[in-house]
Parts: structure tokens; sequence; C-alpha cells
């Protein structure tokens, strides 16, 4: 019999975190009917700490852009967009964003408002150029935080390093640009005290996301990174700084301690554990994970949960004793982690290979976005290298479902199965 | 009489048309292209003059157009065809403002203005999945031939969605189709609704006006012109069954009338002058 605590425990996560979303794009709604201010800003370092501590909401135009290909409308906007002019090779999250501000910020989960101010990192180059759109359309400031990357792999410095020193301080001196601008955008004066606040509520989701992330180390495994993650990571972005968001990984750490402790995975038969690199396949989101989940395969880790959080799974905790310096030294350590997660993230998976009991690394290179592709096969090839562990590559996209074979996707998903299978029998029978 | 031809060496078949100076076709051939253009072009020439009882010395003039144009080694000039399919459209229909030629491997929107010529135009995306040549090769693997196309596809009666950009992706869905036993009139007509979106798009493109002409091989099917009168939410112009595939070569026979009247007017200015 199922008890109460099981019901109310189990799938929490879910729930609360497909509530929070329809709230905030709720909110965002009402911002738009009512001409409020809000700041555009992007998943890979969205400073969502200062912009919450001036009261902006966040408008975070990718995961708009996803929404409209798992609710199966992307391809209407991306055609709209090239009717326009932009070519079908370029990014569609940018093509789906600018055709919803041509059609006045009509999206299908609610009204998107326009920006005030946008403000974005260097972690991906179509970044700039996508701020740079909405800089003419909207004439507001941009502000782009040059995040210094880790300099040659493996070659990440820390504090106390001459290196790293210098780049908290070159990252601290534009935080302090963004607080001006954000005072001239929005008229008010910066409050330090509120910013400490925020950085509280953001160690909240800093520590619960690292802390969910690790938990799935459990067998059978306590949620899919690649479904459920995707859920909690909305969370981790649209809710950072603030006392909800923090709130919901507290009790998300709650239901995935009650999991592991009752052995309650996330399939009946858990037979391969695996990790997804990349983006995932948007246009046929649930269908490209039965393709796995009907072999018994389920993705206990996401490198998306990585870069998309902004490098959030590293758990960074702020000192809010410090909070301006220690900001800057948390957004370069964590953004810098979401790039190394884009290109050198082959070291930190074969670390994670034997702790997580992994049986394949899914590599799922898209046409969209060559910011996350590039380094994919040679990834692919050092980890094959070193570590024998079987790994799967296949193409598509997380928006245009004109490059989505399913078909041909499938036929690859079911012959690396067949070859799991054998691996697997083989080792039994030595 | 002023006889003019126009040679069209598109990448699936080659078409030529003789024309006389009353805009009359005095006789035409059509043949597939195959790998060795200059053959063709001159064996459909030559046979589109038998037809017409006439012989090379009788033609004053040849134009000739479609992606193998620079192959055809007895032309006085070549232009390309989407200006072509311009004059020969406007021919046919003149108030033509726009043209959607959907050939072989190209799919080609223009827009005219009042004078047929050519104000904007685009064309298919790298792939070949927005063709003809999909829509045959489609037909092929389900066992029909191309004749059996527009037949098949108007027995449909639930049509599938095929999205794939690329002729090869989109074989996988025909195939994946096939596997879960949809039946082949569905998807016939699901590959035809795909091509058709991509046509309107690229008319959309063009910022498409009234009248619409619909030109090219894959024209010979009622269903595709319908289903674009469907998708535009109007009527369009579609030349018959015989002329469809000949308008680009109809044109550059025109354009080579017109070269002529121009050549014979500049000719009697000179005379008038001196």
């Amino acid at each position: 019999m199922v008890s109460d605590k099981h019901e109310e425990l189990v799938g929490r996560g879910n729930r609360e975190g497909a509530q929070l979303f329809r709230d905030w794009f709720g909110e965002l709604s009402h911002t738009a009917e009512t001409g409020g201010q809000a700041a555009y800003v992007f998943v890979m370092g969205s400073l969502n700490e200062i912009l919450k501590t001036f009261d902006l909401p966040v408008v975070f135009p990718e995961i708009n852009s996803l929404q409209t290909a798992v609710r199966r409308v992307a391809h209407e906007y991306l055609a709209e967009a090239e009717d326009y002019g932009y070519s079908p090779d370029i990014c569609g999250y940018v093509k789906a964003d600018f055709a919803m501000l041509q059609r006045g910020g009509d999206h299908p989960m609610g009204q998107v408002p326009k920006p005030s101010i946008a403000v974005l990192t260097n972690a991906c180059n179509t970044y700039i150029k996508w701020a740079e759109i909405w800089e003419r359309m909207f004439e507001i400031p941009v502000v782009t935080i040059d995040i210094p990357g880790t300099r040659e792999a493996d070659g990440q410095t820390w504090s106390g390093h001459v290196d790293f020193d210098n780049d908290r301080r070159y990252v601290e001196a534009q935080l302090r640009e963004l607080i001006t601008t954000c005072e001239e955008v929005t008229g008010k004066k910066f409050d330090i005290d509120k910013l400490r606040e925020v950085l509280h509520h953001a160690n909240g989701i800093s520590v619960g996301w690292k802390k969910v992330l690790e938990l799935n180390k459990t067998r059978p495994s306590l949620f899919n990174a690649l479904t459920d993650g995707t859920i909690f990571l909305g969370v981790a972005n649209g809710f950072r700084g603030t006392a909800t968001g923090s709130a919901y990984f507290e009790r998300l750490v709650e239901e995935m301690e009650y999991k592991a402790e009752h052995g309650i995975g996330t399939l009946t038969e858990e037979l391969y554990r695996l990790i997804f690199v990349g983006v995932p396949c948007y246009p046929i989101f649930r269908r490209f994970n039965e393709m796995f989940t009907e072999w018994g395969g389920t993705f206990i880790h996401s490198t998306y949960l990585w870069f998309a959080s902004g490098g959030t799974n590293r758990g960074f905790e702020y000192d809010t004793a410090r909070p301006i310096e220690s900001l800057a030294e948390g957004v370069l350590i964590s953004v810098r982690d979401a790039m190394d997660s884009m290109f050198h993230q082959d070291r930190v998976l074969a670390d994670m290979i034997e702790g997580y009991h992994v049986d394949g690394i899914i590599y799922h290179p898209i046409k969209s976005c060559r910011t996350v592709s590039t380094g994919l096969a040679d990834a692919r090839r050092y980890l094959s290298k070193h570590h024998d562990v079987p790994s799967l590559f296949i193409e598509s996209d997380m928006m245009d479902r004109r490059v989505v074979s399913e078909a041909q996707m499938k036929n690859r998903i079911d012959a690396f199965f067949e070859g799991l299978a054998s691996r697997r029998q083989q080792a039994t029978i030595g | 009489m002023s006889i003019t031809a126009g040679i069209d060496v598109g990448s699936t078949y080659t078409k030529a048309i003789i024309l006389d100076e009353k805009r009359e076709v005095l006789g035409r051939d059509i043949r597939p292209t195959g790998f060795k253009l200059t053959e063709v072009s001159r064996a459909t020439y030559r046979q589109a003059l038998d037809n017409a009882g006439l012989t090379e010395d009788d033609v004053d003039y040849v134009i000739a157009t479609g992606i193998g144009r620079h192959q055809v080694d007895f032309k006085d000039i070549h232009v390309t065809d989407l200006t072509a399919s311009a004059r020969g459209s406007t021919l046919l229909f003149p108030k033509t403002l726009t043209v959607l030629d959907v050939g072989g491997q190209t799919m080609k929107a223009s827009r005219l203005d009042s004078e047929a010529k050519v104000r904007s135009f685009r064309l298919n995306d790298k792939c070949a999945a927005g063709t003809g040549a999909f829509l045959e090769k489609t037909a092929r693997y389900m066992g029909f031939e191309t004749t059996e196309i527009g037949p098949l596809a108007a027995t449909s009666k639930e049509p599938v969605p095929i999205s794939g950009v690329c002729a090869v992706f989109a074989e996988s869905e025909v195939i994946n189709h096939l596997s879960m036993g949809t039946p082949p009139s569905d998807i016939m007509q699901g590959s035809i609704q795909s091509l058709v979106e991509r046509s309107v798009q690229l008319m959309k493109r063009v910022k498409a006006e009234p009248e619409y002409t619909l030109i090219g091989g894959i024209l010979r099917f009622d269903t595709m012109a319908n289903a674009v009168r469907k998708q535009l939410d109007a009527e369009v112009n579609v030349p018959d069954k015989d002329t469809v595939q000949f308008v680009a070569a109809l044109g550059a026979a025109l354009l080579g009338q017109r070269r002529l009247e121009k050549l014979r007017e500049e000719k009697s200015t000179a005379a008038d002058v001196a």
C-alpha cells in the first residue's frame, strides 16, 4: 500500500516545477500587459542575482524558444523568421525568439514583455549577436559580461592564484558597471543588503542542485536527467535568487532522499545507465527519451544540466559578508565551468563513469548550435581512448523538426542497445 | 517570317520549343536530360524542328536556358530559367505577378513586375526534399510509377506529416511510416503537402501577389495545384498538362523573338540615320 508520504513526495518536484513555470509565465504576461520593465538574460550567466536586487523580472529567450518546440509550434516561428530573411542554418532559438518578438511577444505560454535591458556573457558567441538584435529593435542598453575562460584543458586556477585573482577583479569591475546601468534603467538605488538576501537564496538553489545531481548516483536512478532534469533546470534558472526557488530545491532534495531510501527509481527495470551530452531534441522531446527507456535505458546525468544552469551544478556558495566580490568569484567559477562543460567535459565524464555506474554515453550534436556541438567528436574520442565505455553519436536539432529524423535515430539507438546487451552477455559468460 | 528556338536543359528533362513571330508554337520535344547535356540539347532541338517541318537553317535565333544552358553549343545567347519562366508565364497568363516553378531538383518562386521582369526571387534550400525528384523517389520507393503520383495521392484519407528538409531524412520518414502500416496514398499526399508548404513559404518570401502561375513537371498532378490553392486560399493559373513543363523553353523562344525585333529596330534606326 502506498503511504501518504509516498503520495506527497514522489513526483512532487515535477508537479511543483510545472506549476512554478506556469506562475512565472503568468507574471511575465502580467508585466507585458501592464508595460512593466523586464530584463532579457541567458542561461549561461544570467546575473539574476543583480537583476533580482532591482526587482527586474527576467526573461530567458532560450527557454521561451525551446518551449515552442516542446509545444510543437516551433516550425511556425522558424518559418516566420526565415520568411523575414534568416537562413535555415542560423540558431533556432534566435529565430523563434525573433519571430515571437515580431508577433509582439505572443508565446504559447503567455505574453512575453519587451526588454528594458539585456544582460549576457560571452559563454556563447551567438548571445552577442542575438542581443544586438534586441538593441536595435528596442533601443535598450546591452551589458556584456566578459568572463575569462579556462586557458587550457584541466588548467583552471583558483582563489589565491594570480590569474584567478586578476580574472575575479576583471569580472567584479564589470558587475559594478552592470549595477550602475541597472540603477539608470530602473531609477532605483542599489541596495547591498537586498543583494545579500538574493545571494542567500541563490546559495540555497546551488547547494540543492548539486545535491540533487549527486543523489542520482543511487541505483536505481531517482530522476531522468533528460526529462525530469529539464524541469528542475527551468526552476534553477527562472527562480535563481528567490526564496521560492531555494525552498523548491530544499523540497526536491527531500523527495530525492526519500526515493533513494525506498529504492524508487524512474523505470520499472533499470537496465542501462546513460549520460547525455549536448542539448535535448525538443521537437520530439518525449519520444526521444522513449527510444531509450524502451530498452531499459535511463539518463542518470546530462551535461546540459551543467552548462544550461550556468555552472550552478558546482554548488558555489556566495559569501554574503563580501557580496560583490564573492558574486564575481561565483560568476567566474560557474560560467567558466559552463563553458568547460561544452568543450572539456570529457575529463569530468571520465571521473563519473565508476561512481555513477555508467553503461554508456550519448552524444547529441545539433545543427542549430555549433558552440555546444563542435567539441563533441574530440571529447568522444578522448573518452573512447582512455575508458572502456560505449558511446553513441546521434545528430538532430533542439528546435527544427526538419532536421530531426526519428527513423534514422531509432535505428542507431536500437543498434547501440543491441551492442550494450551483447557486451553484457559476453561479460557474464566471461 | 522569324523563327526562334528556346532550349531548356533542366536537371531532369530537356525541352525545346520552336516559335514563330505570331507566338505560335510550331514544334517541340522533351526527353530526359541524362548526363550528356550538349548531345541531348542538340537531339531535342532537332526533334522539335522535325516536328515543325523545319531545319536548323530556318531558325533565326536560339536562346538556351535551364541549369545546363552553358552546354548548348548552338545557342546565340543564354538566360536563366527565372527570366525565361517569367516570360513564358506571362505569355500564357498575361496578368501573372508571381511564378512558382517546381522542377526536378529546384523550386523557385519569382515576383514579377508589370512588364514580366523578375523583381525578386527565392530558391529552395540546399537539399532536394522540396523538389519533384523527392516526390518521384517517394513514389518509386513505394513501388509506384511517376505517372501514378496524382491518382495515388487523390485516394489519401489521412495524410501523414513529412517534415524532413533533407531528401535522405525525408526518405527515412517514409520508410518509418511504411513500417508502421501507413497507406502509401497517405504518405504520397503527405509528401505533396510538405512540398506545398515549402512552396508557399518561398512564395511568401518574394511577397507573392496574384495572379499566381504554377509551372514545372510536378504541376502535371492536379493534387499539387489544388493543395497550393488551398494553402494560398486563392485561385492559381496552371498551364495545360502538355505545356506545364515547357514554360521556360517557351519563354526563352519568346525572348528570342523580342531580341530579333529589337535587332530589327536598331537596324532600321541606323538606316534612317544613314
